[in-house]
């Protein structure tokens, strides 16, 4: 059995988004926290709606979107800064 | 104006940038060591202290080791004229203050100007970036 940890975004009706210039207001309704977000925050919580992503998968689905210009140790930290802000929610699904 | 994001596009597709369809959007995944969110909590105390503790770093740590020109850009470490980098990152209230006309700590008249300068032309991906747009944000 191998663990590997999911990454998931809330549900999108948990979250109201507002663009302000280059960067993403986003209020989590759960907790009535604001987060500013810059990119590349706004397009991993795009990915991961609805969707539970390994960092792999996570990275693929973005290769697959866009053009990416950063190390994959880069995306680790953003996906880790969601996550400390509780706008991303890590789980470890064991799987064979 | 940048494009506005859509982060919740259902399909995971890139927004739209008005561009050819043919042309992918670079991504920028942000340097390591910088930061891309700043939360804002409800209470009053806990707010200024998520902004104004974030920091920013002179310069961000990808030019680590670089010294700050009077004009803000980075430039190599012994540059005459130029000053070697603060020991620490600044913080969040601290630059706050600096754009009211406080020095930063430890600086000089010449080095604080330099360094507000450098913070003053930071952008997006770079460290600091975040810490630097959230304080101009107004809060109400």
């Amino acid at each position: 059995m191998i663990d590997v940890v999911r990454f998931r975004a809330p549900p999108a009706a948990a979250l109201i988004a507002a663009p302000l210039d280059g960067l993403t207001a986003i209020y989590h309704r759960p907790s009535g926290t604001t987060h500013l977000l810059a990119e590349p925050a706004p397009q991993i919580l795009a990915a991961l709606a609805d969707r539970g992503l390994s960092l792999h998968e996570l990275t693929a689905a973005l290769a697959d979107a866009y053009d990416l210009d950063g190390s994959g140790d880069a995306l680790a930290e953003r996906l880790d800064e969601l996550v400390e802000a509780g706008l991303v929610e890590a789980g470890l699904v064991e799987r064979a | 104006m940048t494009d506005p994001i859509d982060p919740f596009a259902e399909d995971g597709t890139p927004p739209k940038t008005g561009t050819p369809s043919t042309r992918r959007r670079v991504l920028a995944l942000g340097a390591i060591g910088a930061s891309a969110v700043v939360s804002i909590r409800p209470a009053l105390a806990q707010t200024a202290g998520s902004v104004l503790n974030c920091q920013i770093p002179v310069p961000d740590p990808s030019r680590a080791g670089g010294f700050v020109a009077a004009d803000g850009s980075i430039v190599a470490s012994g540059t005459k004229g130029a000053f070697a980098p603060p020991p620490r990152p600044f913080t969040g209230e601290e630059v706050k203050r600096a754009l009211a006309g406080s020095p930063l700590p430890g600086t000089t008249f010449e080095s604080n100007q330099a360094y507000v300068k450098y913070i003053r032309r930071l952008q997006r991906g770079q460290g600091g970036f975040t810490c630097f747009a959230s304080i101009q944000t107004p809060r109400v």
